[in-house]
């Protein structure tokens, strides 16, 4: 097991209520598990106390994240440090914002590399273009050499994909990833997360209100409404069995190919 | 079949860009919308979809082509005229926080097209909208509150309930529910087709997810690189030639993991609108692509009854 997280509830600020509460999931290497849910479910939260990076003075206040046999919460700063990044990593929703616009993609790339490893430059130039290059990205070279606003959202989305699997991590956080795409575009980033997964054996969680992503995805499935996980379990009995009803609303208002008309 | 209410003719949009060269948002775009029915126009971003709907709205001159609406051509229209054709045909947007003014009272957002043409005295404001809020089933009692103190589907209420107020004869949406959770997506999707139903309104709605399109047009429209594909009636679309249409069909995920098994990638990225090759716009993606695709840019003809399609092999699946 890579990950376990037992009872997990997070409070921002000096709101006693807290934002999701009774967060309880297991996760095993190569498994993908989606959370679903709509916007405010608390879904992104999941994933964001994760990793400890909870904006505005949000702090896990009940339950436990134990990732690789370690207890999350005894970690000081150094410890973060090296595990972000490094045995856990993000991909956002656009890899562009996450970049900084005034400088190349390849700087920020070999800074990251750097940061993590004692490769020296060129090494870590090498690095990333490997890594560009097994993303199906064209060109890297022109790539590490280009800003953000100079590419396509498929593929900046690439490059943060590229950047997020480097140091081979073991557990792989999404957040929407595929939601700022085009259809074609989702389809082939999906295709590449879906490619990742199995094959270098990480484990992923990912964020998404697409269902029919998650449906394609996932091994395990989390519905999530108002902070609470409504319904859990593997993906193929959630979506062809749900139990709760919220559960089962939400399958029935997805627009389907198919599905009966409203006109 | 009803009667046509809009006829677009041959409708191109060039934009000037650097070095004397011009992007083609929109190439030689005809089709017709009919009463009562709705259009959905589909298609990945930058494809001239939205720059296709200023034209209609007449919020942007095209650079040739007609539109006919009302048995006038509205790109000629100035002044007045120009002014009053917005009467019979609104627009709701995609995001319906941007789409408003905060400081506004939502009896004044949804009256003020009514004010600026003088149907209503400022002493009818507050039961007018009343009544229009009734008809998109908000509370009446909203009249008095400010568009933050609502939730993204109400707001998107507001916003179909003032393109209303003028009663007109097109509502354009652009991306109207893009912004929007599923399940609320859903009931604004069956309020507008039922103010369809009772109002006989036509839409011409513009959105990129071609499952939801295909479930409650008439007709769709897919658009690739500002050209039209193919068009064809909403309930026949798994009869689709164009393999574009096809490529995007296959590229929709389900929650039926059967149906997943059927997804496939089409590779590659869209052209840069700047260096369009010459031929069909899809050559670069297409499976099926020939030497004469290269050559020769494939004419909109139809090949069966409202069946349009701009491919020089669509009978090859």
């Amino acid at each position: 097991m890579i990950l376990d997280v037992k009872n997990l509830a997070v409070s921002y600020a000096k709101n006693d209520t807290p934002t999701i509460q009774g967060v309880t999931f297991e996760l095993d290497e190569r498994e993908i598990l989606a959370i679903v849910g709509e916007s405010g479910s608390g879904k992104t939260t999941v994933i964001r106390a994760i990793l400890n990076v909870l904006p505005g003075g949000g702090r896990v206040s009940e339950g436990k994240i134990i990732f690789d046999g370690r207890d999350l919460s005894t970690l000081d700063g150094e410890g973060w440090r090296s595990l972000r990044g490094k045995d856990i990593s993000m991909i956002f929703q656009d890899s562009g914002a996450m970049m900084n616009p005034v400088h190349t993609i390849g700087k920020q790339f070999v800074e990251y590399i750097q940061t993590h490893s004692d490769l020296d430059k060129q090494d870590a130039y090498n690095l990333a273009v490997e890594k560009l290059t097994m993303m199906n990205l064209p060109n890297p070279d022109n790539i590490m050499s280009s800003y953000t606003f100079e590419l396509s959202g498929g593929m900046r989305q690439r490059v943060g994909i590229a950047m997020a699997i480097t140091f081979q991590p073991k557990l792989l956080l999404a957040d929407e990833p595929t939601s700022a795409l085009d259809v074609t575009t989702q389809a082939q980033i999906v295709g590449e997360l879906m490619f990742i997964t199995r094959g270098t054996g990480a484990a992923m969680i990912i964020v998404t209100h697409n269902l029919g992503v998650a449906s394609y995805l996932s091994d395990k499935l989390i519905v999530m409404s108002q902070g609470k996980v409504v319904e859990a379990g593997a993906t193929d009995d959630v979506i062809k069995n749900p139990k709760h009803q919220y559960t089962q609303s939400l399958l029935a208002s997805v627009p389907e190919m198919g599905r009966r008309r409203y006109v | 079949m009803s009667e046509i209410i809009m006829s677009v003719e041959h409708l191109t949009k060039r934009f000037p860009v650097a070095n004397g060269k011009f992007l083609t948002a929109c190439d030689d775009i005809t089709f017709n919308v009919r009463k009562g029915e709705t259009i959905g126009i589909v298609g990945e971003s930058g494809c001239g979809k939205t720059t296709l709907l200023k034209a209609i709205m007449n919020m942007q001159l095209p650079t040739s082509g007609r539109i006919i609406f009302r048995g006038e051509d509205i790109t000629q229209l100035t002044g007045e005229a120009k002014r009053q054709n917005y009467r019979h045909i609104q627009m709701v947007f995609q995001d319906p926080t941007a789409a408003f003014d905060p400081k506004m009272h939502i009896k004044d957002i949804v009256c003020e097209p009514l004010l600026n043409f003088d149907l209503i005295s400022a002493a009818d404001v507050e039961s007018k909208a009343r009544e229009l809020l009734e008809q998109v089933d908000l509370p009446p009692d909203f009249v008095n509150r400010y568009p933050h103190n609502m939730s993204g589907g109400q707001r998107q209420r507001v916003a179909i309930a003032r393109a209303l107020a003028l009663e007109p004869e097109i509502i354009a949406c652009d991306e109207a529910t893009s912004a929007l959770d599923v399940s609320v997506q859903d009931t604004i999707i069956k309020l507008l087709v039922r103010l369809q139903r009772e109002k006989g309104i036509t839409y011409i709605f513009i959105c990129h997810d071609l499952a939801l399109v295909s479930l409650f047009s008439h007709r769709i429209a897919v658009m690739y690189l500002g050209n039209m594909m193919e068009k064809l009636d909403g309930d026949k679309l798994k009869d689709a030639r164009h393999p574009y249409t096809r490529a995007l069909l296959k590229a929709v995920f389900s929650t039926d993991r059967e149906r997943n098994q059927y997804i496939e990638i089409l590779p590659g990225d869209i052209p840069s609108p700047l260096d369009m090759p010459s031929g069909c716009p899809f050559q670069n993606r297409c499976a099926q692509c020939q030497e004469l695709c290269r050559e020769q840019k494939p004419a909109f003809q139809e090949i069966d009854d409202n069946h349009f399609v701009a491919c020089h092999y669509p009978h090859t699946f």
